[in-house]
């Protein structure tokens, strides 16, 4: 500090200084930028059109398109420091090779070399099928249909997958399975014009808070909240369900049956829009109140009232999220909220749909077309018309196309461990943190002969693993769309460029490409973006997922367009799926799925007495590598905590802030600090999963959905145990927890 | 188990009439007329503790992570299921007796009469901060990058063009509202500016209405409860304070000795307790964020205690040189000018007891301030007096053991009414004695025995009443040490993950 300033004749006016943006008004003046470019926000799929304040070739500040239908221009406060994340110290700049266990700056040229080299190495000797790619939920749609393409075409390689498959996959399997196609069918829309509003499982309000200005709006409906623990969104509820973990099953068979008794059925919608419904009747005759009422431990008063409510409303409306997907009976709830809304006749219609929240603000995007988990625009693997159609598209033989999908990621993860996959491409994505049952994952990636991790960030815990680190462009610094939950197609946009090398993942597909070798056959003549685009758009045309009469103007125009938008479309409206009652099943109709409840895969035991939840927190994104590095978010989200109830705190003498331990048969979180409180119930425990410090996935289990091959991050049996290391001052504390990741490589980095 | 959580029908109804974008709930139509002033709506049933209003805030003044003028705290009861946690939102309270105002020394602080906004301006603070110390809302805070204070101001310059603050845009419930109220109204009721996890509205008559939730749980309270840190010590004013009173005790020594006919020369021990005095003064300006412009601390002595500390210490200092000159040079009128340095010195220890005498800090509001202050004072004058030679044997001893007795008996009936008593606040500061500061608050009870009681009971020779001054001085030091670290102020609740401790 200067002189000046100790003895108090500086007092930093300027930069503090007030000024009036001719937009935004009265406001700090050096948050008034130059320009702003639209754009939509790159954190949740709740797609929130917003715009980037640029000045000096910097982002300065960010705002919420007040026009954007989404969000009427509010942010989540990760959106509103949005722009921290682009000047984030570990941001990555240049590719790194690890050199005798050091990273060393390189070229691009020598990175890619690097890459092709190993990969090609390695498929030459143990076959295409020994590479896998594990990709994201975060790119723009132009990069997902490009990279399935070099994967599946170039690369020659099936085991490809997202980590889309540790949060959405199961919503996807579920919806093929009822409605024979992949797709949200309702909009955001229905949460205001519906009359009653389910939330199961999801707790929007902590994580899709721009969600609940659309309930807010809505001063008719009923808010009904299924939940094991008193979640934000459970208080703002009309009626909240506390039911036992992973009882939700038996629940909704339960409103089928008595909706059943009751009469309270759309028989004329059954008759001629779905099939299995004797099939479903006869299976849910043993889901009397009473038999709910033992399973889910809701008075049968309760549970009759939720089904009446239910069943009386004009329109009614389904949200789910993690508290379904994260579950080995994850697809089968799917099939379980679509009987509901199916027998009821609440889909396809204004407020009434079965409809999954998604996660990642472009989780969307490579659902439609990504080249993994099915072809590109819904396409199935194991259709050969699919497969035909889709060779004619791209002008290559049919047989070039896989007739069935490679390797789910938790799959890839085995097999690497098994030394069946023997190169990784990571793209955007932090496992370490991320994937459960952290010792296995672990272990498959110290494995591969050769990974690869692209990201906008380095050291992250797990690019500290790579052998080579491709520096990528993050939100804010590329160009592309994202599909948010509800199907909206919305744009992204380039407001500064990446820092130093960094490029952006469109840029190192296509230079991959050139060095394969298949950038002519695949990718002729690209060179934006938009020729992606342009190209998805044709493979699009006449699916479910029409992109066909879109265009970069358009969307921008309207602050997105939703799917389906077939060319020649006039109107930019809200739009709804199977309207017309009419399925994607070959005969059309819907199909009803019987679900049997079973109690979840690790029970309590007097060794591990506790059922842990994971979960969020608002201020943070997943794994922490943005919102770590966001001063504010991390100011007042400091550090992970575990919600204990007090009864059992009290048997166990523990007291709040307290450091414990969290354990189970497969490791240990330590030194996590105890939150005592009444949210949980006695005999659960719950810990946010964002912080690397207290990895949650050191205990989460190895069990995973057998249709969707989604983890099952709940119900994990724990016990907990006071921490050694506790009454250690707090400062230190914090020194070593930070000193874990990331500055601990950065010296030996660059 | 029937878990219902009513939806208030009221609010509902009231929603019906509202589009989100209509502007016009969210701030008054019109500016407020005589008698009114603009004040914050916060709906703590409709607020789903997203903290966007934090982020927004801070984005629209360009504040650091470490400093938010709008904050999030949370209160929490009930039992599973029928547990509800709710959130504060709270910026600057725009009180109708602002405590931040009342006490600024410079005037930094005004009230706009259009508006009633409380307004700070960082040209005019010189980064005292007893504003920090006087609102029991924790709203004013300490830039240290800049060495000034800020807080909220409402986002003036916004409503002044018609737009809403950014707290207020920024919330995606609409919790957060500005509101036109009528002051007289207000201010014979008040009661819906208090909530729980809020200290009292009576400390300043916050204006900012708060909206109940109508199924809280009688037994809601702070999350932040059990969570006690201990507060910054404030070394330049530790030593201020102490060494003042020193100065001003060893002038009354002089004082009485000059009374009883002494026949030793004052002169050494009159100039060493003025250069003490203005050391201190000295020191305390190194608290200050802007030192240079100390000297307008004189400015608002019609109201502030900080400004009347400065005024009376600087008298002191002037009227205590000129004794200490007549002392030295043997003139006459020592005798009046000794009588009117006394006065001033212990008004000053006075108005510097009673900066610390505000309702935000209980630990300081109380009369045991200024008897701490003023016994510092006797003990540590006396003794410095001894160490100076000027005085010695039964006097001396009779004199320190009653300084030393009484401010022993001080400190502990101060801690027993903390104790036991009903403010949660006072309570925690003597748990902080009691656990985390017990070492060093049994150190200064012993300190405080040997210097002030042990030591002067056997022996008075001048090597021993100079050890015996060394270990009081070291006691009074960590005594008031543990004065600054060990208050508990009053506060929003906070969250219940700590925040690294800002600045202030």
């Amino acid at each position: 500090m200067s002189l000046k300033r100790n003895l108090g004749l500086d007092i930093l006016s300027e930069k503090y200084a007030y000024a009036t943006d001719e937009i935004t008004g009265y406001t700090s003046a050096r948050k008034i930028p130059d320009n702003w470019v639209a754009t939509t926000c790159g954190y949740c799929s709740v797609g929130c059109g917003m715009f980037v304040g640029v000045k000096d070739g910097r982002a300065v500040a960010v705002r919420g398109n007040p026009a954007h239908p989404v969000n009427s221009g509010t942010l989540c406060p990760k959106g509103l420091a949005e722009h921290y994340t682009l000047e984030a110290p570990d941001r990555v700049k240049y590719p790194l090779l690890r050199k005798n266990g050091k990273f060393t700056r390189i070229s691009w040229n020598e990175a890619l070399d690097a890459m092709a080299e190993n990969f090609l190495a390695v498929q030459a000797k143990h076959g295409p099928e020994a590479l896998g790619i594990i990709s994201t939920g975060q790119l723009v749609t132009e990069e997902y249909y490009t990279l399935g393409k070099l994967v599946q075409l170039g690369f020659g390689t099936s085991n490809y997958d997202g980590n889309t498959t540790l949060c959405m996959s199961t919503a996807v399997s579920g919806y093929k399975r009822s409605f024979g196609s992949d797709g949200p069918p309702g909009a955001y829309e229905d949460l205001q014009k519906a009359d009653v509003v389910f939330l199961i499982g999801a707790n929007i309000a902590e994580n899709h808070p721009i969600l609940c200005q659309h309930l807010e709006a809505n001063p008719r409906k009923t808010l009904i909240v299924a939940d094991p623990r008193v979640t934000k969104t459970a208080m703002i509820s009309d009626v909240f369900l506390p039911l036992k973990p992973r009882s939700d099953i038996a629940l909704i068979n339960g409103m089928i049956h008595v909706l059943i008794q009751a009469g309270m059925i759309d028989r004329d919608y059954i008759a001629h829009h779905t099939t299995g419904f004797e099939e479903l009747a006869q299976a849910v005759r043993k889901y009397t109140p009473r038999y709910v009422s033992e399973i889910t431990g809701l008075e049968e008063e309760l549970i009759l009232k939720v089904a009446f409510l239910y069943g009386n409303a004009k329109a009614a409306f389904i949200g789910w999220t993690m508290g379904v997907n994260h579950s080995t009976k994850g697809t089968e709830t799917v099939n379980a909220i679509n009987n509901l809304a199916l027998i009821t006749g609440n889909i396809g219609r204004d407020g009434a749909s079965p409809f999954s929240i998604t996660g990642q603000c472009n989780a969307m995007g490579t659902r439609e077309s990504g080249f993994a988990s099915s072809l590109p625009g819904y396409r199935k693997f194991e259709n050969a018309d699919d497969r035909r159609e889709l060779a004619h598209l791209w002008g290559i033989p049919q047989e070039r196309i896989p007739a069935a999908r490679g390797l789910a990621y938790p799959d890839i993860v085995e097999a690497a461990v098994k030394k069946k996959i023997r190169a990784l491409w990571v793209i955007a994505t932090n496992p370490i943190v991320s994937f459960p049952n952290l010792g296995v994952l672990r272990q498959s990636l110290e494995s591969v002969d050769f990974l690869v991790v692209q990201d906008g960030f380095h050291p992250t815990p797990t690019s500290e693993l790579a052998h080579l680190v491709l520096p990528a462009a993050i939100w804010g610094e590329k160009e592309g769309t994202y599909t948010n939950s509800e199907r909206r197609v919305s744009k992204v946009n380039r407001a500064v460029n990446p820092p130093g090398e960094a490029k952006p993942d469109f840029e190192i597909f296509l230079n991959m490409a050139k060095k394969l070798g298949c950038y002519d056959e695949l990718f002729p003549g690209w060179g934006t973006p938009r020729d992606a685009f342009e190209e998805w758009k044709r493979v699009s045309a006449g699916r479910l997922c029409d992109y066909s009469g879109m265009s970069y103007e358009l969307i921008e125009q309207h602050g997105g367009i939703q799917w389906p938008f077939p060319q020649g479309t006039q109107q930019v409206t809200t739009s709804r799926l199977y309207v017309d009652g009419r399925f994607q099943t070959e005969d059309g109709r819907a199909r009803l799925f019987c679900v049997e409840w079973e109690p979840f895969p690790e029970q309590p035991s007097a060794e591990f007495p506790f059922v842990l939840n994971t979960g969020r927190t608002v201020e943070h994104w997943h794994t922490r590598t943005k919102t770590g590095q966001v001063p504010i978010l991390e100011r007042m989200a400091p550090n992970a905590w575990l919600e204990m109830n007090p009864k059992d705190a009290h048997k166990l003498k523990l007291r709040l802030h307290d450091r414990v331990d969290v354990v189970s048969r497969r490791g240990r979180i330590s030194s996590v600090e105890l939150r005592v409180t009444e949210i949980v119930a006695p005999g659960q425990v719950f810990v946010p999963f964002h912080f690397v410090e207290t990895n949650a996935n050191q205990v989460t289990q190895s069990a995973f959905d057998p249709i969707s091959r989604e983890p099952n991050y709940k119900q994990s049996a724990v016990r907990v145990e006071k921490s050694e290391k506790f009454g250690e001052p707090r400062g230190k504390a914090r020194l070593r927890r930070r000193s874990l990741w990331p500055r601990r490589q950065r010296s030996s980095s660059l | 188990m029937l878990a219902l959580a009513e939806a208030p029908e009221a609010e509902k109804i009231d929603l019906a009439e509202v589009s989100p974008a209509d502007l016009s709930l969210r701030i008054p139509a019109r500016s407020p007329g005589a008698g009114e002033q603009y004040r914050f709506h916060f709906n703590m049933g409709k607020c789903i503790g997203c903290k966007c209003c934090v982020v927004a805030c801070n984005e629209q003044n360009g504040n650091p992570a470490e400093i938010n003028w709008r904050r999030v705290g949370e209160v929490e009861g009930g039992w599973y299921p029928n547990t509800r946690r709710f959130h504060i939102s709270m910026g600057c309270n725009h009180c109708l007796e602002p405590s931040c105002l009342i006490g600024c020394p410079v005037e930094a602080y005004t009230k706009d009469s259009a508006t009633g906004i409380v307004q700070h301006s960082p040209d005019a603070c010189i980064g005292c901060q007893y504003c920090t110390w006087n609102c029991s809302y924790g709203v004013p805070q300490y830039n240290p990058e800049r060495g000034v204070v800020g807080k909220c101001d409402m986002c003036h310059g916004r409503l002044a063009e018609g737009r809403e603050p950014a707290c207020v845009y920024a919330c995606p419930e609409e919790a957060i509202r500005i509101e036109i109220v009528r002051i007289e109204e207000w201010k014979r009721d008040y009661a819906d500016a208090n909530a729980p996890g809020l200290p009292s509205a009576d400390d300043s008559i916050s204006t900012t209405r708060i909206t109940l939730p109508r199924n809280l749980p009688p037994d809601t309270r702070k999350s932040d409860i059990y969570r006690i840190r201990t507060e910054a010590p404030h070394w330049p004013l530790v030593v201020m304070t102490v060494l003042t009173q020193l100065s001003v005790g060893t002038f009354a020594t002089l004082w009485l000795l000059q009374i009883f006919g002494t026949s030793t020369s004052l002169t050494t021990t009159a100039l060493l307790a003025l250069l003490v005095g203005g050391l201190a003064l000295g020191a305390s300006t190194l608290h200050l964020g802007r030192p240079v412009h100390a000297y307008r601390a004189l400015k608002m002595w019609k109201r502030s205690w900080l400004s009347r500390e400065v005024l009376l210490f600087t008298c002191f200092s002037a009227v205590a040189g000129v004794y200490a000159g007549l002392l030295t040079l043997r003139l006459p009128g020592s005798s009046t000018v000794g009588p009117l340095t006394i006065l001033l010195g212990i008004a000053g220890v006075t108005a510097s007891a009673w900066i610390y005498r505000v309702p935000a800090r209980p630990a300081w509001n109380s009369r045991h301030t200024p008897a701490d202050f003023l016994l510092t004072g006797a003990l540590l004058g006396l003794l410095f007096a001894g160490a100076c030679g000027v005085i010695s044997g039964r006097a001396l001893m009779i004199g320190s053991v009653i300084a030393a007795s009484a401010q022993l008996l001080n400190q502990a009936t101060k801690f027993l009414w903390m104790t036991a008593s009903e403010s949660h606040e006072l309570r925690s500061t003597a748990r902080l004695l009691s656990t985390t500061l017990a070492s060093q608050f049994l150190t200064r009870a012993g300190l405080l025995i040997a210097g002030g009681a042990v030591l002067p009971l056997f022996s008075q020779g001048r090597l021993s009443t100079s050890a015996a001054f060394a270990v009081a001085l070291a006691g009074e030091i960590l005594g008031r040490y543990l004065f600054f670290v060990s208050v508990v102020p009053k506060n929003m609740a906070a969250p219940y993950l700590a925040a690294e401790q800002s600045a202030a």
